[in-house]
Order: C-alpha cells, then sequence, then structure tokens
C-alpha cells in the first residue's frame, strides 16, 4: 500500500506540474535562458520567506557553519562534503536513465560503488580513477523532459526553489534508494542541509555585502546555476551588453 | 578549391593571431590583477587606487553601465543623468571588485583555453587559492586599441547577468527612474 500511495504521489506531481506548465506566464521554450523576467507571481510571500530564511540564518544555521568551519580541519571539511555527495549518487544514476544518459548512469553507479567500498564515500577515489562527477537531479531531469520551472518560490529554511525543481526534491524523498533505506533518514537528511550551507557560505556572505537587492541576486543565481546544468553552450550563450564606444 | 584553401587558411591564421594576442593580454593583466590581490601593504586608500585603475584600464565600463540599465533607459534620460550614472557606476564596480577581491587571497589564475563567439573572446580560467578552486569565465572584446572585459563569469554566474536582474528590478518598482538607480546604487 504505501508503495502505491509513492507511484499516485508521483502522477498527482507530474500531472501538477504539466497543468502549470500548460499555464505558466513565461517562454515555452524549456531550457531557454530567462534573465530579464523570471515568473515570479508569489514575490512578495517569497520576500517575506527570504527574510524569515536569513533571520534564522543569522541566529542559529551561520553560528553553527562558522563554528564547524574553524573547528574542523580541511580534510575534515572535505571527507563530510564527500560523504553526503556519495549519497547521491545513486538518485543521479536514476535521473540519469530517466534523461536517457546511459554513460553518465554508469558513471555514477560506478563512483558510488568505488567511493562506498574504498572510503564510505569520505574520499572521491573514482575522480582519480578519471570517473568524474556529474551533477543532475530530478529538477533537471523533469526540465529535460518538457517540464517548466513554474512560479519562483523561496522554501522555508531550504531557500530559493521553483515548483518544479521542489517537485524534483519531493519525489526523490519518496525513491532514494539510500534515505530509503537507512533508520534515521532525518539525520542524513539535516546533515545534507547543513553540508550545502556549509558549502555556498563564502558565497552568502558576498551576497549580504555585495548587493543592491539580495533576493534578486539569489533568484538570477539560482536560475543561472539552473540553465548552465539545462544548456549544452551556456556560457556562450549568456547575454551580453550590446557594444558602445568607450 | 585552391582559393577556398587559400582563404581558409588566411582566416585561421588571422584568429590564430588573435587568440593569441588576447591570451597574452590575459596573462599580463591577470598577474598584475594577482599582485594588487596579494599586496598587503599601502594604505586603504591606495589599494584602492590600485584597483580603480585596474577597472579603469580593462573593463569596458561604459558598455556594462548602458547594457545593464537598457536602451529605452539611455534614450529618455538627459546627458547629465547618463553621466552621473556612469560615474557611480564605475565607483559602484571598482567597490564590488575590490570588496570581493579583498576578502580572497589568491595564489593563481591559470589560462585554460579561448574560445570566439561572435567577436567576443571567452577566456576560460581557473582561481586557485589556498582552499578551493574555481572556473572564471571573461568575456572579452577587442576595441582596436586594447582588450576589455564586458562580463566575467564566476563558476556559473555571470556578473552582467545577476547586475541586469537586480537593475531592472530597482528600474520596474521606480518606473525606469534613472536617478532612482543611482540612489540604490549609491547606497552600497
Amino acid at each position: 500500500m504505501k508503495k502505491h500511495l509513492k507511484v499516485i504521489l508521483l502522477l498527482i506531481f507530474v500531472t501538477f506540474l504539466h497543468t502549470i506548465n500548460t499555464y505558466a506566464n513565461e517562454d515555452a521554450s524549456v531550457s531557454g535562458i530567462y534573465y530579464d523576467e523570471i515568473y515570479d507571481p508569489i514575490e512578495p510571500i517569497n520576500r517575506a520567506v527570504l527574510n524569515f530564511n536569513f533571520f534564522i540564518d543569522d541566529i542559529a544555521i551561520r553560528p553553527i557553519v562558522k563554528t564547524y568551519k574553524f573547528i574542523a580541519p580541511e580534510p575534515v571539511e572535505k571527507g563530510v562534503s564527500n560523504f553526503f555527495s556519495n549519497l547521491k549518487e545513486p538518485i543521479r544514476t536514476i535521473s540519469f536513465i530517466f534523461q536517457g544518459e546511459f554513460s553518465k548512469s554508469f558513471n555514477s553507479l560506478g563512483r558510488f560503488t568505488i567511493n562506498s567500498f574504498t572510503s564510505l564515500g569520505t574520499f572521491d577515489v573514482a575522480s582519480r580513477l578519471g570517473m568524474e562527477k556529474n551533477e543532475t537531479d530530478l529538477g533537471i531531469t523533469l526540465a529535460k523532459g518538457g517540464v517548466s520551472s513554474g512560479p519562483y518560490i523561496v522554501i522555508p529554511i531550504i531557500g530559493p526553489s521553483n515548483l518544479r525543481d521542489f517537485s524534483g526534491d519531493v519525489i526523490e524523498y519518496f525513491v532514494d534508494p539510500i534515505s530509503n533505506n537507512v533508520p534515521n533518514r532525518e539525520y542524513i537528511a539535516i546533515g545534507s542541509g547543513l553540508n550545502e550551507r556549509v558549502e555556498i557560505d563564502e558565497q552568502l556572505d558576498k551576497v549580504r555585502e555585495a548587493s543592491s537587492d539580495r533576493y534578486e541576486m539569489i533568484k538570477s543565481i539560482y536560475y543561472q546555476n539552473i540553465n548552465a546544468q539545462l544548456e549544452e553552450e551556456y556560457i556562450q550563450n549568456l547575454p551580453v551588453p550590446k557594444i558602445y564606444i568607450e | 578549391m585552391k582559393i577556398f584553401l587559400i582563404i581558409f587558411s588566411i582566416i585561421f591564421s588571422f584568429s590564430t593571431i588573435q587568440a593569441s594576442e588576447v591570451s597574452e593580454w590575459f596573462e599580463k593583466e591577470s598577474n598584475q590583477f594577482l599582485e594588487i590581490i596579494n599586496n598587503n601593504e599601502g594604505t586603504e586608500s591606495e589599494n584602492y587606487e590600485k584597483y580603480k585603475d585596474f577597472v579603469n584600464k580593462n573593463f569596458a565600463v561604459k558598455s556594462i553601465a548602458y547594457g545593464l540599465i537598457g536602451e529605452s533607459i539611455i534614450n529618455k534620460s538627459s546627458k547629465n543623468e547618463l553621466t552621473i550614472y556612469l560615474n557611480v557606476f564605475t565607483d559602484y564596480l571598482i567597490t564590488t571588485i575590490y570588496k570581493l577581491a579583498n576578502s580572497s587571497t589568491s595564489s593563481s589564475i591559470t589560462l585554460r583555453d579561448v574560445d570566439v563567439k561572435d567577436n567576443i573572446y571567452i577566456i576560460k580560467s581557473e582561481i586557485i587559492d589556498k582552499k578551493t578552486s574555481a572556473n572564471l569565465y571573461w568575456k572579452v572584446i577587442d576595441t582596436g586599441s586594447s582588450f576589455k572585459i564586458i562580463d566575467v563569469i564566476v563558476e556559473n554566474t555571470s556578473y552582467f547577468v545577476t547586475k541586469k536582474s537586480e537593475f531592472n528590478k530597482i528600474l520596474r518598482k521606480n518606473r525606469g527612474s534613472l536617478e532612482a538607480l543611482i540612489k540604490e546604487i549609491q547606497k552600497i
């Protein structure tokens, strides 16, 4: 029954996303680059949630992250980061299968096997053997399958997302072979979230001091990173200033 | 067929010379940039002046500034407003680079590749400091007398694209008022 429920939930999400795709007020191109007008119909709510997230970050998460970065030696920090990244390889394997990228899927599976058996994932031995990490997730899979991003949303505590990517995250939670088969999966989720926060700590500090509108800056950076995974020639196709005589 | 081969080899050798010229320029300027970053001597204002010289020499500031607000705002603004905006933006760009560079100690910038698209050079480099490394792309134009940077992309984040969304938002919120944008920029 539990398994059926997961399938039903998955179907509901995909159907919902296709409905959103039909009505979303944005360009029909899936992998096209939208920067000037990102679909953001609930901006006031998003801004309030972002302020709340920064508040929580300031009083609780940031001090933990700063203390951890101060105490943990660099190899430990790297090892922890590798450990959590390795746990995502099975879902990357599945995502690449759905994207039809079978060699990348095989690469992810191989990376998981090698890194888990040699060091429980704390060392990236596979990269040294030439098996480089390829980033992907179910949100990207949905995008490549033709699902539009839907509205931009800021999720409490978690941060920037959009309806498609958030749905991808929810589906991942149900189908991820790792988190579904370990006890206390909540601890892994919290650990993984904190690790992701550690990884963007320096960038977040820069956003705090170098932005005229941090909400817009974070939104733009989020979409640029998504588009980089969807576009083949992303860097070449980024908009540039029209050339004026200097 | 012969003519085609000759034309092809001329074009190919010309673009190779240009790519080597831009690589040479990049090596020289990136080394100078690293010198400025790693130089801890001198007062804050002296260091700021060095950044200012570097930005004015190597960035297509006017192209970036005008590109960020777009043609419609340029057309409806007075010459005086545009001059003020350009000055304020130049200070803003220098301050941003100064702040970002000051918080990191980079030990090397390595040139990886040079690509050309629509007369814009895309220089791929890698910036490495004590802890991490990151891909750094520079979009550069040839103005005839020198090369000028029009965008810097750290990993996947473009300076131009990010600032354009920020500036667009401010302009939309203030019904296209350049004066309001100038005030917002000055706050930082």
